[in-house]
């Protein structure tokens, strides 16, 4: 077929769909709309993939973190005078030292303890999470600095009062004004100290938070505020008073994570069993700890990816499919209204294969279009979603290739037949069809 | 006549096999049609009328015998041939005028030459003057909802025209007018067989037949009578 009687064909054909608007639109809207979920599904998915590949990344692909968990009733340790009973578990500044002596491949371990209190400045009052840590805390969680400096060693051997706030705790508490060398008041249930602001801190990946502890609401906390550990277990102590519960409840653990540096993911999976034997040395069978790997975390996170994907495409391919089945529906509806046309077109001298042409070249011009639209729009929800609602989505080349593809693919399958028909008619009845 | 013909029907038969049994809707036609000639074909329903006119337009196929149109024996044709020869050769006017809807005047007097492979820009011109030749050059962007039935059919008539074809085949050209328009587009065939078209016009209405020179009447699927006026017009006038 020349080129220019193409392009006249294709002229013809959207003037033939123009002819019909109300039912060409709706029957793009088929082909519209699964172009569209095709991409936004495969964009939202992909953010929150993106968004939580991220989080395991900020923990370390050579590290490992072990939390205390508090173990099954009958096997807590109970500890009690005055009708106060307290839950004694966790991890320990023992094991901490063990597992930097005894497992091998270890670099550095880096101790955690976290509760939750209150941080006053002015009239401000803000539910915070309370951080007691090594000056090596932001190397290790590759989080940044955003003003002044973090924890150091002096502080920490002099366990002085210092604290770094998270940026968000920052923006929070001192709305607007500079948090530096500010003091501020840290209340717990027992009592209340103050402090004084020598930074502000950026963590890789805001929701990564150390606990992923919730609030009433069951928001996560982004509310950190760093002291050294010394200060906290002076200041503070190891007892736990929960108030969020509703009963009251007392927990004494030591250290609520362990964050240990290897050198290498290799190594990881290597020393895990050994990893174990350490911490399980002292426990006599009594499970107080799980153990957290990001880089298995991230190996099941991708293989699950890839099968939401597929699963994506499949929903996808049904959506498209049923998009086509319309389009041939109402193609072949076309084809009988305007079967008299096509009889004068035959006796204008039309072969078989113009006509089956021209009515692929319709049904490609009603999927191609539809899939542009839903292309568009999906780009569309995609950057809306991603730019002004602030959640991470993500269009990918493949998403829009494949809902393309399949657009056409679509209107060549499901045209196919229509057009046959159209082209088979005996142009004598045709011409007879009023 | 020193006339060279340009249609030889030559025992031509048509069977429609309709399983159990068969029906001969032409039983051995034989004539010929000369070059600028004006025939009109009449006859009573079921007299294989419609099956010559669909033969001659090359719409169908004859059982046997042969049709000779131009040079080419058309018989014996395959589907995509014939769709050739009617695009080049054949030029139709239809009752119900037949125009494509979404296409306005000069697209639609355009068709038999786009299924030729040649691109409306280059024979813009000559659509146009064909529509001028049928007066509707006041109306080239119309499309045929916007037009009266007269109107539309001459629209037909410049579409029929446009490949420069050996044969006009029109089938009842104004069985859908009232008699004012009709004898508007009767004028109109009159003047294309004045300037030397050979015109085949298939119909039942005695005043459209005799505008022609030549009447084949058919009868059960025969020639019954196949009387050529010329003298014998004035005479009866």
């Amino acid at each position: 077929m020349r080129g220019s009687s193409l392009i006249q064909i294709v002229q013809v054909g959207f003037k033939s769909l123009r002819l019909h608007k109300l039912r060409s639109g709706l029957t793009m809207l088929g082909m519209i709309i699964g172009v569209w979920a095709v991409i936004v599904l495969v964009a939202i998915g992909e953010g929150a993939s993106h968004d939580a590949q991220e989080a395991i990344k900020a923990l370390g692909a050579q590290n490992v973190i072990i939390r205390s968990v508090k173990p099954m009733s009958d096997k807590v340790q109970l500890q009690g005078r005055d009708m106060e009973w307290e839950t004694i578990y966790g991890l320990k500044n023992s094991d901490a030292s063990r597992i930097s002596k005894t497992v091998p491949g270890v670099i550095k371990v880096l101790p955690v303890l976290t509760q939750r209190k209150n941080i006053i400045h002015g009239k401000r009052d803000v539910d915070c999470q309370l951080i007691g840590t090594y000056p090596y805390y932001p190397e290790f969680t590759q989080s940044k600095m955003v003003a002044g400096t973090f924890l150091n060693e002096i502080e920490e051997a002099r366990k002085e009062n210092s604290c770094v706030l998270t940026l968000e705790l920052a923006e929070k508490l001192f709305a607007g004004h500079n948090p530096l060398m500010e003091k501020v008041v840290i209340r717990g249930f027992e009592s209340a100290q103050v402090f004084r602001v020598k930074g502000i801190i950026q963590e890789r990946v805001e929701g990564a938070k150390l606990p992923q502890q919730k609030d009433v609401l069951g928001r996560t906390i982004s509310a950190n505020v760093f002291i050294p550990l010394s200060t906290f277990k002076a200041l503070f102590g190891i007892k736990n008073i929960d108030r969020s519960v509703g009963s009251l409840s007392v927990e004494r653990v030591e250290l609520s994570e362990i964050r240990v540096e290897f050198g290498s993911a290799e190594e990881v999976m290597e020393a895990l069993p050994l990893l174990r034997e350490a911490l399980d040395k002292t426990r006599r069978g009594n499970v107080d700890y799980e153990i957290q790997v990001p880089i298995n975390e991230l190996n099941a996170l991708k293989a699950q990816k890839a099968r939401d994907t597929r699963m994506l495409m499949y929903i996808a391919c049904i959506s498209l499919l049923v998009g086509g089945i319309g389009i041939m529906n109402i193609m072949l509806a076309t084809v009988t209204e305007r079967t008299q046309e096509i009889g004068v077109r035959r006796a204008m001298g039309a072969t078989q294969r113009d006509i089956t042409v021209q009515f692929l070249i319709e049904t490609l011009i009603l999927c191609l279009l539809g899939g542009s639209i839903g292309v568009c729009g999906g780009w569309g929800f995609a950057w809306v979603r991603h730019h002004l609602l602030h959640t991470t989505t993500i269009v990918t080349e493949w998403s829009v290739l494949a809902a393309f593809g399949l657009s056409v693919t679509v209107g060549l399958v499901f045209g196919l037949y229509p057009a046959r028909r159209a082209a088979l008619l005996d142009p004598i009845e045709a011409l007879r069809h009023a | 006549m020193a006339k060279h013909s340009i249609i030889q029907i030559k025992d031509l038969k048509k069977v429609y096999d309709l399983g159990a049994f068969k029906v001969q809707a032409l039983k051995g036609l034989n004539f010929d049609i000369e070059e600028g000639s004006y025939t009109a074909i009449m006859g009573p329903s079921g007299s294989g009328k419609s099956t010559l006119l669909n033969i001659l337009g090359c719409l169908d196929r004859p059982s046997s015998g042969a049709y000779i149109l131009g040079d080419d024996d058309v018989a014996h044709m395959d589907d995509k041939e014939l769709s050739g020869v009617r695009g080049s050769r054949i030029g139709f006017i239809f009752q119900s005028y037949n125009l494509i809807q979404q296409l306005n005047v000069v697209e639609n007097i355009h068709v038999p030459l786009f299924y030729q492979g040649k691109d409306i820009s280059d024979h813009y011109d000559h659509c146009v003057k064909l529509a001028e030749k049928v007066g509707l050059a006041d109306r080239l962007d119309h499309r045929p909802m916007q037009l009266s039935g007269g109107q539309q059919q001459r629209v037909a008539v410049a579409r029929s025209l446009v490949n420069e074809p050996l044969m006009l085949l029109a089938d009842e050209p104004t069985g859908n007018l009232d008699s004012s328009t009709e004898q508007e587009i009767l004028d109109i065939l009159d003047e294309l067989h004045g300037e030397g078209r050979t015109l085949v016009i298939v119909t039942h209405d005695d005043a459209v037949a005799e505008r022609a020179e030549r009447v084949i009447h058919l009868k059960d699927g025969l020639v019954d009578q196949d009387i050529r006026k010329g003298a014998a017009k004035a005479v009866a006038k």
